[in-house]
């Protein structure tokens, strides 16, 4: 396309919202009709799919998985993906990110999908999805997301899963044993306890219908943290693999050192957080910044012994912005950034300090900053 | 006027605690109820709007398809703006988490952009209420209301003048910011010092496309959209934004302008306790009393009272909550200004009147009415 072609085609779209905006008030015609629409299809959103909850399943004593039905509309995922999930509980929307345990395949053949939750101790919204949806029920799920995929070509890997880190790895297992696939993966499965991994027999059963695969079930009562030595001796071979890791923060850092200090070219370590990303702030500690609220009219100063996101530096302020899943992912909050540099803790980069679009729940004030707020 | 003294500091502080335990009893009752009955609000606002406009188009079969038409549309942009649009914006629902019911996100089917009036009206309006000089939603500028300000030949039209506002209610809703920032007219008496958190030509930008949005889809796009009958639908929905101007003006002059509604001066509020603020903003609303239905469509202005003292809970619960208020009023001899729509809209009126004329003319000792 030609540029002035582009711009006559901006010109065309820009004019649409105004009209649009003019006709109906909201942003685009789907969010006007969404009330109506709730009518007939009751829960029905504009930006998200509906799902039927058909079965709470208990693994663990703290974990279940939810087996969803998404409507026929949904577009499907790739192995490793994850989805946001919304439930209304007591009229609020809650939001929260969960990886999709079960594979491609086992979606293609039953139209369903599964998420295996932990319930987080004190938490708001795991502990209450298992009761409020025992008896079935309707959520809202996202399209699928996420670029923690199933390594192209044939190289050995490596997939380190910690604690419920182990779900995008149930599907990528899955969906290879599906595919009957020849590749050599090793899976080193790091528990709390020896009664606390996940799918225990369903693994040992997945290696007679996927040959290549190899397990290492790491207890870390007897065997300890994760480290250099466990590597060499689970998967002596490791710095020629492929390295997939999903965890708690702390041990995907510990991971990726051990595999960059042992050799692995960084392209080959994939990883994925599960949970929010550490808050550590390199350098800018020092000093606190104001962050100022241009339409609530307040500017605050930040403390900087204590870094906090602007998510809970605007809500600690009695603001309100709108918010979902408070890790990063789900881009509701996002936020109008006038001026300033905010350090994003999931990207580890700074922004630029002219206008931009931030995420209130994962940025940290690095300089002054005022948002449109 | 009648000015109520301050009570004492032990009545205050008591009276402070029995309406926060009113405040945390409803505030624990949010739920699910208020969630389910905003969205029907807004579905029946949805299919009112549709239906109005389509009702209108059958004016050519016979006139009062047209007036029918005229009256849902009418009540849509009434629900729109008063039990949806304002008490949406009021962050009464933020809670829902929902972007479309977010405080953030609103946008009302008024002339008036909704930033703006965010602005002026949930900080200006809600914290110096009925402050002379301060609030400036009390006589907006053009109207003399008490004999707190001087008199000037101007008041003596003021009744004529309210009439107009009125008409116009939307647009005066639109301009009020910018009338303070004097825009568009009276450069030369613009303030050195603006308290806008934005610029003034972010004010006039969004000035104008709010407006310019209003104009279009009443005027433009509607008509259009049904051209053989472009002049009834013209017509049809400036006839709706009438009732919906008339209805808003009169029931908001009712929540601050009765006869017995208070004043105060910058002094009364320097340091203020919460009790202290909970009793001046009891003394400067009054309430209406009626149906459900009343209610609901008032936005539940009609419990202006219990919505000054408890601007963010969602207004469904401000009848409930008003029983309680009225209670620790009376205990605590705090006057509780109520009645009936007919009664208090009749003295906004004197009261418009009554400020018309120098206080001169009315200086001797009347008998009250």
């Amino acid at each position: 396309m030609t540029q002035s072609q582009t711009l006559e085609l901006n010109t065309w779209s820009r004019g649409l919202r105004w009209v649009t905006s003019a006709v109906t008030l909201h942003q685009n015609l789907a969010d006007y009709v969404e009330p109506l629409a709730q009518m007939i299809w009751p829960g029905w959103q504009a930006s998200s799919w509906r799902a039927r909850v058909l079965e709470v399943r208990p693994e663990q004593a703290d974990v279940y998985t939810l087996v969803l039905r998404p409507s026929a509309s949904w577009k499907g995922f790739v192995a490793g993906q994850y989805i946001e999930l919304s439930a209304e509980k007591n009229g609020a929307r809650a939001i929260r990110c969960f990886s999709i345990s079960s594979s491609p395949a086992h979606y293609r053949r039953t139209g369903l999908i599964e998420l295996t939750i932990r319930e987080q101790q004190g938490g708001l919204i795991t502990p209450w999805l298992k009761q409020a949806f025992a008896g079935g029920g309707g959520v809202n799920i996202s399209a699928a997301k996420g670029e923690f995929l199933w390594p192209q070509g044939d190289k050995p890997l490596l997939m380190i899963a910690g604690g419920s880190g182990i779900t995008p790895f149930r599907s990528m297992l899955q969906e290879a044993a599906a595919r009957s696939s020849t590749r050599a993966v090793h899976l080193m499965y790091y528990a709390r306890d020896a009664h606390s991994w996940l799918f225990h027999e369903e693994f040992q059963k997945l290696m007679l219908s996927f040959p290549g695969l190899t397990l290492s079930f790491m207890d870390s009562d007897v065997q300890g943290f994760i480290s250099a030595q466990h590597l060499h001796d689970f998967c002596p071979d490791f710095v020629t693999r492929e390295v997939m890791i999903c965890g708690p923060s702390a041990m995907i850092g510990m991971a990726r050192d051990i595999c960059a200090d042992a050799g692995s070219a960084s392209d080959h370590i994939h990883f994925e957080y599960f949970g929010a990303a550490p808050l550590d702030m390199p350098e800018a500690a020092d000093g606190s910044y104001v962050v100022s609220f241009e339409r609530e009219g307040k500017a605050v100063a930040t403390d900087s012994d204590a870094p906090q996101t602007l998510l809970d530096v605007a809500e600690a302020n009695g603001l309100k912005p709108v918010s979902g899943c408070r890790m990063g992912v789900c881009h509701q909050c996002i936020c109008q950034k006038k001026s300033g540099v905010v350090f994003n803790t999931q990207t580890g980069r700074y922004s630029d300090t002219g206008p931009g679009e931030i995420q209130l729940c994962v940025s940290v004030a690095s300089s002054d900053v005022i948002l449109d707020l | 006027m009648t000015k109520t003294a301050i009570p004492s500091a032990e009545t205050l502080n008591a009276f402070e605690r029995e309406l926060n335990d009113v405040r945390d009893d409803f505030m624990s009752r949010i739920g699910q109820a208020d969630a389910d009955y905003i969205r029907k609000v807004i579905r029946t606002q949805r299919l009112l709007e549709l239906s109005g406009r389509l009702v209108m188009v059958l004016g050519f079969v016979h006139p009062l398809w047209w007036v029918a038409g005229v009256i849902m549309l009418g009540l849509a942009k009434i629900l729109d703006n008063m039990e949806i649009g304002h008490n949406v914006m009021h962050g009464q629902y933020d809670w829902m988490n929902d972007p479309n019911i977010s405080s953030r996100r609103f946008e009302w089917e008024n002339a008036g952009d909704g930033n703006s009036w965010k602005r002026y009206h949930n900080h200006e309006h809600h914290t110096y209420t009925n402050i002379i000089g301060k609030d400036r939603d009390y006589g907006y500028g053009m109207l003399r209301l008490s004999d707190d300000l001087p008199w000037r030949p101007k008041n003596l039209w003021q009744f004529i003048s309210y009439i107009n506002l009125s008409l116009l209610f939307q647009w005066g809703v639109a301009y009020h910011e910018a009338a303070a920032e004097r825009i568009f007219v009276g450069k030369n008496k613009r303030r050195k010092d603006s308290s806008l958190p934005i610029s003034r030509r972010q004010l006039r930008n969004d000035f104008l496309n709010k407006a310019g949005k209003t104009i279009f889809r009443d005027y433009i796009f509607w008509p259009l959209v049904c051209f053989p009958v472009f002049w009834w639908v013209f017509f049809g929905n400036l006839a709706a934004n009438i009732i919906r101007n008339l209805w808003t003006s009169t029931i908001i002059f009712c929540g601050h302008f009765t006869e017995e509604a208070q004043t105060f001066r910058e002094e009364d509020c320097v340091n203020e306790t919460r009790g202290q603020w909970y009793f001046r903003q009891i003394l400067g609303s009054s309430n209406l009393e009626g149906p459900r239905w009343f209610h609901i469509l008032t936005g539940h202005l009609s419990c202006q009272v219990e919505h000054h003292l408890f601007p963010d809970i969602p207004a469904r619960h401000y009848p409930e909550m008003a029983k309680r208020v009225e209670e620790i009023c009376h205990r605590h001899q705090i006057p509780y200004n109520t009645g009936s729509f007919a009664h208090q809209y009749f003295t906004v009126v004197k009261r418009v009147l009554k400020y018309s004329l120098p206080d001169s003319f009315h200086s001797r000792p009347r008998a009250a009415a």
